[in-house]
C-alpha cells in the first residue's frame, strides 16, 4: 500500500484534540474521488478515532502505518463529495 | 505522609489507564456531536455504572459513607457551564490533560497551568468572595442541612436507587444493543467496556482510600493542582494531601504507560495553540472550583452518588462544551 504516490500530504503532528481529525475531514472534503491524501499524526486517540470517522464519511482508509513511537502514516483516498 | 501516600498509588493507576484506554470526557462529549462518535461516551457510561454497583455494596457493607456534594444551583450552573467552554478550548477534560502531560503534550502542560492558577485564584485569591458568594446564594439543603439528592428527594435510601437505576439502564441497553446489532469493537488501544470498566474500578478503589486518609469522597482533579500550587508557594507549612499525591501519581502513571507504549513524544503545538490551551485552563480552574468540582470530581465521582449539584453541574458541564464546540468547530465548516 506504501508504494501509491499521494496526491496531497497533510502534517498535523503536535496538534491539539479534535484538530488532527478535523483538518482530515475538511481537507478530504475538498479532494476529488480517488485522490490519495498522506496524512502524518502523532496524537494516539487520533490514530484509534480516525479510521471509524473515515468510514462514517465514505473515505477510504488504505493504511495506517505506525513509523516510529506515536508517529503515524495514514493513506487515505477521498470519497470525493465535491 | 503516612495513608495520603495511598493517593499516590491510586494516581499512577488510574494516569495509566486512562493513557491507555484515552479516556477523555471533553472527547466524549465533543465527539458525540461533532463526529457522531459515541465510543468514549459509553466508556463513560460503563465507569459510572460499574462505580454506582461499587458505591452501593461499599455502602451497604459500611466500607464507606457516601458523602454527596451540595446543591449550589446557580455556582452549578454557571461554573461548570464555563468549565464545558474551558475544556474544549483546553483540548481535554480536567483528567485528560493531567494525563497527557505525561504523554509529553506540551499544550496539556500549559493547560494543566491555567487550570492550577485559575483554580488557585478561585479558591484562595482575589476571585474567592465571588465564588462565596454565589455558592451562598445559590444554596437549596434538605431540612436537616443534608445535600440533596435523587434518593432524598424521592424517599428512597441510597442502595434502593442504585439497584432500580442499575436493573433499569441494563435492561435499556441490552434491547438497544440487541436492536441495533451492536459489537463490542476493540482497536488498538482498549476497548470501551475494558476501559469503563478499570476507570470505575479505580473509582471505587479510592473511595476507601482517600476516607482513611481524612477526605470522604473518591476522585477528583482540581483541588488536587491546587494543593501542589499552596505546596510551592509556600512549602515549609503546606504539605501535600491525598488528592496533591494523586495527581502527581496520574501524571507519573500516564509517563510510565506512554513510555511502555512508546507514545512519549513532546508535542508541542504553534505558540497561539499554547495561549488557547492555558486560558481553557484558566476557565476549567474558575469553572471547577465555583461549581465545586470539575469532571472527575461532579461526573465521575458525585452523580453515582445522585447528588443534584453533581448531576446538575454534568448536565452543565455537557451544555458548556457542546456550545464550544459548535461555535469553534461546526460553524467555521458550515461557512465553508
Amino acid at each position: 500500500m506504501t508504494d501509491v504516490t499521494p496526491t496531497k500530504t497533510l502534517d498535523v503532528c503536535g496538534k491539539i484534540c479534535p484538530y488532527p481529525d478535523m483538518n482530515t475531514m475538511t481537507t478530504l472534503k475538498k479532494m476529488e474521488k480517488g485522490e490519495i491524501l498522506e496524512v502524518l499524526l502523532d496524537y494516539p486517540l487520533s490514530v484509534e478515532r480516525m479510521p471509524r470517522n473515515l468510514k462514517k464519511q465514505g473515505h477510504k482508509l488504505l493504511s495506517s502505518e505506525q513509523l516510529d513511537g506515536p508517529n503515524y502514516r495514514m493513506l487515505i483516498e477521498a470519497h470525493g463529495l465535491k | 505522609m503516612g495513608a495520603v501516600v495511598t493517593g499516590l498509588f491510586v494516581g499512577v493507576l488510574f494516569g495509566f489507564i486512562l493513557q491507555r484506554g484515552r479516556f477523555c470526557m471533553n472527547s466524549a462529549f465533543r465527539d458525540a456531536i461533532l463526529m457522531k462518535d459515541n465510543v468514549l461516551l459509553k466508556t463513560v457510561f460503563v465507569a459510572l455504572l460499574v462505580e454506582l454497583i461499587g458505591f452501593s455494596i461499599m455502602d451497604m457493607t459500611g466500607a464507606i459513607a457516601i458523602n454527596p456534594k451540595p446543591f449550589w444551583w446557580g455556582a452549578n450552573l454557571l461554573g461548570s457551564f464555563i468549565f464545558g467552554i474551558g475544556m474544549v478550548l483546553a483540548g481535554g477534560c480536567a483528567s485528560g490533560i493531567t494525563y497527557r502531560v505525561g504523554e509529553g503534550m506540551v499544550g496539556s502542560i500549559t493547560a494543566v497551568l491555567g487550570l492550577s492558577l485559575g483554580g488557585y485564584i478561585t479558591a484562595a485569591g482575589f476571585l474567592k468572595p465571588f465564588k462565596a458568594n454565589l455558592q451562598a446564594a445559590t444554596t437549596i439543603s434538605g431540612a436537616d442541612g443534608s445535600a440533596l439528592t435523587l434518593h432524598g428527594i424521592l424517599g428512597m435510601d441510597y442502595t434502593t436507587l442504585a439497584l432500580i437505576i442499575l436493573l433499569v439502564v441494563l435492561a435499556v441497553w441490552y434491547f438497544i444493543a440487541r436492536k441495533n446489532g451492536e459489537e463490542y469493537e476493540v482497536d488498538k488501544g482498549w476497548g470501551w467496556v475494558t476501559t469503563g470498566t478499570l476507570v470505575g474500578f479505580v473509582g471505587i478503589l479510592a473511595f476507601p482510600l482517600s476516607a482513611a486518609a481524612g477526605r470522604n469522597y473518591p476522585l477528583g482533579i482540581t483541588a488536587g493542582w491546587i494543593n501542589i500550587v499552596k505546596k510551592i508557594l509556600n512549602p515549609a507549612e503546606v504539605s501535600l494531601d491525598w488528592l496533591g499525591m494523586l495527581i502527581i501519581g496520574i501524571v507519573l502513571g500516564g509517563l510510565v504507560a506512554a513510555l511502555i507504549a512508546k507514545e512519549f513524544k513532546f508535542r508541542v503545538p504553534k505558540p497561539l495553540v499554547l495561549v488557547q490551551t492555558f486560558a481553557g485552563g484558566l476557565l476549567m480552574g474558575f469553572g471547577a472550583v465555583t461549581s465545586g468540582g470539575c469532571n472527575i470530581g461532579h461526573l465521575l465521582s458525585g452523580v453515582p452518588q445522585f447528588s443534584l449539584g453533581s448531576i446538575l453541574a454534568g448536565i452543565s458541564i455537557v451544555l458548556g462544551a457542546w456550545a464550544a464546540s459548535y461555535v469553534m468547530f461546526v460553524l467555521p465548516q458550515k461557512n465553508d
